[in-house]
């Protein structure tokens, strides 16, 4: 897209015009921040979070934002969605920039700023509230895609409490011997499904899952192509959120 | 980062024509071009062009997007070490892949990036001579081409959000006036 609108400028009668190929993907990757605007701040399915000391946040905050304080920033982690936008804003650029750092070096994906911190969010009037904080744990709720399970559902088949479902685990053999699988699961990788997926019960409906959503993601579309009813955990596994158990495979009884 | 240079460059720009079908009627194969699976695989082999919408090293399949609009279908298909190009393509990329058939399985043979070229008096910027740029405070309009909604999430220090349909309705209104300032343009690729 960008080439494009460059080619357009160039014919207006600008004279240095110059695209970004490399675009969003490579500046996020060589850890350089990105802004959100204030819409998506105040608005949009995020983790705000607000890094400066406690009294500071408690004299004054952008609307909707948890308190971590960047020395706690680390143990936090465990606390936060992985797939979530989450939002920062510190002391400085310096303490923000290094906070991007440990989250997308953790394989957090969409981290970015509040252009300005909070000084530069009150010179552009945005929503503020002040006072104590009551939200201690950090909540997020992922708004569902088309062919996604709630990670409520995915539950209740992992427990055998839903027994019109079951979970296919489309990892590899060896990532499941190590790591362990969850109970009511059959365990299909995923570059075997288009061969053995007549194995594959057709009067359930089953749920994908893998480590990290991608290839459960790519498994639901072969499934759905092939007449299935399935759907897919867009979700590390590591999260907390899961708490499924996990059993070692030879466990297994379906 | 293991691409070379010129890979990101076409691939990017690969996936800017696709995004905006500035490219004009793409040669994508429909799934009748190549019939359906099970009649390539009598064939032995054959090629899919389009979207890379999957790739898994762990499972070592690539999953492409042949076809366009009703026609357009999900192809899994295995690689592995022999396959060729593997590190040049990406999700969300336009790609050609050539594969063959053992026994239920496909597998592909080679895979490159489907080419394109960036259009006349333009030039490229890299993301060290970009960022110094930006960082510099030195004049410059950065625009940012993607969906609105893209931009709102996060987007690159200072940029604007100029998303290609906006710019082709609003043409110079909404580019500075000063026509010799440095105009950079970005995307995020298919995504």
């Amino acid at each position: 897209m960008s080439p494009a609108s460059a080619g357009l400028a160039k014919k207006l009668g600008y004279t240095d015009v110059r695209v970004y190929l490399e675009g969003e993907p490579v500046w996020l990757e060589a850890f350089l921040p990105t802004y959100s605007s204030e819409e998506f701040i105040l608005h949009g399915n995020v983790v705000l979070v607000d890094m400066r000391p406690r009294n500071q946040v408690i004299e004054g905050r952008i609307q909707g934002a948890y308190s971590v304080p960047f020395a706690t920033l680390e143990n936090a982690l465990g606390d936060l969605a992985r797939n979530a936008p989450i939002v920062l804003y510190g002391e400085d650029e310096y303490q923000e920039e290094e906070a991007i750092f440990i989250l997308r070096a953790e394989g957090f994906r969409n981290v970015s700023l509040v252009r300005g911190g909070y000084q530069g969010w009150l010179k552009n009037d945005g929503a503020i509230e002040s006072g104590p904080i009551f939200a201690t744990e950090i909540t997020w709720v992922r708004q569902l895609g088309r062919g996604e399970v709630s990670v409520a559902d995915f539950r209740r088949a992992a427990s055998g409490e839903d027994t019109s479902a079951i979970i296919i685990d489309a990892r590899t053999r060896e990532e499941v011997a190590e790591l362990g699988t969850f109970r009511h699961t059959i365990n299909m990788p995923l570059d075997e499904i288009p061969s053995r997926m007549d194995e594959l019960p057709r009067d359930k409906t089953l749920y994908v899952h893998c480590a990290t959503g991608a290839r459960a993601d790519m498994a639901y579309s072969e499934l759905v192509n092939n007449g299935f009813d399935v759907k897919f955990l867009l979700l590390d596994i590591q999260d907390a959120e899961c708490d499924c158990e996990i059993i070692r495979p030879e466990e297994q009884v379906i | 980062m293991n691409r070379s240079l010129p890979y990101l460059f076409l691939l990017c720009l690969v996936a800017a024509m696709l995004a905006t079908g500035c490219a004009g009627p793409q040669k994508t194969e429909t799934a009748r071009d190549t019939g359906p699976p099970e009649a390539v695989a009598e064939a032995g082999h054959g090629t899919y062009e389009g979207e890379i919408v999957g790739i898994s090293e762990r499972a070592r399949t690539i999953s492409i997007m042949v076809g366009r609009g009703e026609d357009a279908r999900r192809m899994m298909v295995k690689y592995d070490a022999d396959t060729q190009g593997i590190n040049t393509v990406a999700q969300g990329y336009a790609a050609v892949l050539t594969y063959e058939t053992r026994g239920a399985d496909l597998y592909a043979t080679a895979v490159s990036p489907r080419l394109a070229r960036l259009p006349e008096g333009v030039s490229e910027i890299k993301t060290a001579e970009l960022e110094e740029l930006i960082f510099s405070g030195e004049p410059l309009f950065l625009a940012d081409s993607r969906p609105p909604a893209r931009y709102a999430q996060s987007h690159l220090p200072g940029a604007h959000s100029l998303p290609v349909p906006l710019l082709n309705e609003k043409q110079g209104e909404v580019l500075p006036e000063d026509k010799d300032i440095p105009l950079v343009f970005y995307c995020g690729g298919v995504t």
